[in-house]
């Protein structure tokens, strides 16, 4: 017990427990894209393709602190949509690509707050209440196009995503890098991404703590839907072009990658980096199965399948050795005592 | 103190029953304006059509009751639909002689299979409803696109036993509508008359007293999972009568979000513990007849999801709101006992 080389290298599971399923997933994804093909180990083609994903990455980072509330933003690919519709409608209506830009941004947190509101304000759960917004949101993106796509964006703008930061990171890459340490700083290094861990853990308690939970939640939920509409910039730059039909069920993929990033989908545990590391485990499953034809259905069961052995081999694997078993059960009764009594 | 705990509880269930005719009157005060609106909405030809398209909901929707009752939640009933669709109709088209009914035990069969294996998820390897059934979605969904080798079964190709269901039949009701009643009647006897029944929603409402109580909780949440499976299978197949293509790409995608919906505005909580068919069955047509009656009335079907999202919201809130009301008066009610 002592040793202490065995607690180092405890705490270095502890540290990286949560990290491993994706860092496995993703090792495991790119030897195998390599010994598929000769082609697939391209870096700069790989950082190239990994732009598209930046979009679902926005959307996985806010949705991280959201569900570390013990919140769930369902409506985030619809709010996408609607705010890349408000962007298609200003810039149609004559305005600069950069106004319209700001005025996605602005509609996506607007419809954020909104979400905020019910769950924080009036006490709805989360779950209904986006559930109800994806549906609602994604109707308004219909509402405002119709069947109609808005297209002519500047040429500039449009292609915008090939760019090249220090000639290697696509641009969306980039955006991505700055948003998830911004985030991450927001969700580890200050006190209310603390704040946000305990009303995870215990709603209750941390209402009684003479903090501010309430607003902590609403601004999670805002978060999310200004990175919505982050990413309505992003897809618009990348597609030239804006559909109703935009990112549909885009939310499945995003809160797998939350998952698969270890965090605890009932909130009260989940790191950003966790997320980041989920996100290019993804990409790089994708990525392989893509350079070997494989159709996108079986890649979303692939990822699917993923998710759900992400959770249940460590189940099977700690009921295999007893002695893990125990000191988990230990942790649990005292748990248990803590939160029941 | 019992006899204010006996009114309480009363009043609760008045409240329930009241929200239940509540939903009903706002499914009759939708209908008349769809009506008043446009005649043509309540030509038979209409009414039967939000009929076929009510029938098909209904039997997922009483499943994912029983399913938010437990505590639970299915997502993948979609793709669970889909898979029991697709192997259905493939089995229809290779062996046109097979009579219908061993076509219905193929999909329930199916269904309750895919079921076991998300209740095994769940209950077995313990992994939380809403990612185990997360997973599930996007597995299915691949599991029907290598079923069918990703190609479709054609109208052509359906045995005329199956879409007869979607047909009026000799007594002038097409069974497709006798099955979605049969399963609200089965629901609602199980719900409200059986032993099981009360036990699901004592496993639901509180799982550590329903244990203390002798009870299994595990064991409900598994056998939920069956059920739902299979009534998604049976779904399944009623999908192949009314639209007779099965298709890989989108058979039954999108169907969870329209289920939950309709269950949730039915009033069941989604915390479990609480629901009841006849308000799901009141969700269902609402979600119905709302579709069925702004393209009657001519809104043009862009505004279809977003009436849909906002009638959730509504009748979530309202929801609360009544039930912050109610506890508020029965902690009212204590206090006034204890002083």
């Amino acid at each position: 017990m002592d040793n202490p080389k065995a607690s180092t290298l405890a705490s270095a599971g502890k540290f990286l427990g949560p990290f491993l399923p994706a860092v496995v997933v993703f090792l495991v994804a790119m030897v195998w894209g390599t010994l598929a093909s000769p082609f697939f180990l391209d870096i700069p083609v790989l950082l190239l393709h990994s732009g598209r994903y930046m979009e679902i990455g926005l959307l996985a980072l806010a949705m991280t602190l959201v569900i570390i509330h013990g919140d769930i933003d369902l409506s985030v690919a619809s709010n996408l949509a609607f705010s890349a519709a408000m962007l298609g409608l200003v810039y149609e209506s004559g305005a600069s690509i950069a106004v319209a830009s700001v005025a996605a941004i602005a509609v996506g947190t607007t419809l954020g707050l909104f979400n905020g509101f019910l769950v924080t304000v009036v006490g709805l759960p989360s779950l209904v209440v986006t559930l109800g917004t994806l549906a609602l949101y994604r109707g308004m993106a219909q509402i405002a196009l119709g069947d109609q796509a808005v297209t002519g964006y500047p040429d500039g703008f449009v292609g915008a995503d090939q760019n090249l930061v220090f000639e290697l990171i696509p641009l969306p890459l980039t955006v991505f890098i700055v948003m998830a340490v911004l985030i991450g700083f927001l969700a580890h290094r200050t006190t209310f991404g603390f704040v946000s861990l305990m009303l995870g853990k215990n709603q209750v308690a941390t209402m009684f703590s003479g903090l501010q939970p309430k607003m902590n939640r609403l601004i999670a939920f805002a978060l999310s839907g200004a990175m919505a509409g982050f990413a309505a910039v992003l897809i618009t730059a990348r597609l030239g072009s804006t559909r109703s039909n935009l990112a549909l069920g885009f939310e499945l993929l995003v809160v797998t990658i939350v998952v698969l990033g270890g965090t605890d989908i009932f909130g009260g545990k989940g790191t950003i980096g966790g997320t980041v590391l989920a996100l290019f485990a993804v990409i790089a499953v994708r990525e392989a199965l893509a350079i070997q034809n494989v159709n996108g259905q079986i890649q979303d069961a692939v990822i699917g399948l993923i998710l759900v052995l992400t959770i249940a081999v460590p189940v099977a694997v700690s009921r295999l050795f007893g002695r893990v078993k125990v000191s988990r059960r230990k942790a649990l009764l005292g748990l248990e005592k803590g939160t029941t009594q | 103190m019992r006899a204010s705990m006996r009114e309480g509880r009363s009043l609760a269930r008045n409240l329930a029953r009241f929200r239940d005719v509540g939903i009903g009157g706002i499914v009759v005060a939708v209908a008349i304006a769809f009506g008043a609106v446009n005649p043509l909405f309540f030509r038979p030809e209409n009414l039967f059509a939000i009929l076929l398209a009510v029938g098909i909901i209904v039997v997922l929707a009483v499943g994912q009751m029983l399913v938010i009752i437990s505590r639970q939640i299915d997502l993948s009933i979609g793709s669970t639909l889909g898979v029991a669709a697709m192997v259905t109709a493939m089995v229809g088209r290779d062996f046109p002689d097979v009579p219908t009914i061993v076509l219905v035990a193929v999909a329930v069969g199916v269904g309750a299979l895919l079921g076991a294996f998300n209740g095994f998820l769940v209950v077995g390897a313990k992994i939380p409803a809403i990612i185990a059934t997360l997973g599930t979605l996007a597995i299915y969904r691949g599991l029907v696109f290598i079923v069918s080798n990703n190609i479709q079964v054609n109208p052509s190709e359906v045995p005329s036993g199956v879409t007869a269901l979607a047909r009026v039949s000799s007594v002038g009701i097409p069974p497709i509508v006798l099955i979605g009643v049969g399963v609200v009647l089965a629901g609602w006897y199980f719900t409200r008359k059986t032993m099981t029944g009360l036990r699901l929603y004592a496993v639901g409402s509180n799982p550590e007293a329903a244990t203390a109580r002798g009870l299994s909780p595990l064991k409900f949440q598994f056998w939920v999972f069956v059920v739902m499976g299979a009534l998604a299978g049976l779904g399944g197949l009623l999908y192949i009568a009314r639209y007779s293509t099965v298709n890989p790409a989108d058979v039954g995608s999108g169907f969870e979000l329209q289920v939950i919906s309709a269950v949730v505005i039915g009033g069941t909580n989604i915390f479990g513990g609480s629901g009841s068919v006849v308000g799901v069955l009141m969700g269902v047509f609402l979600v119905g007849i709302l579709a069925n009656g702004l393209t009657v009335i001519g809104v043009s079907g862009f505004w279809q999801s977003a009436a849909y999202g906002a009638i959730i919201i509504i009748a979530v809130v309202v929801d609360t709101l009544v039930r912050r009301q109610m506890s508020s008066g029965g902690r009212k009610e204590k206090g006034e006992l204890d002083g």
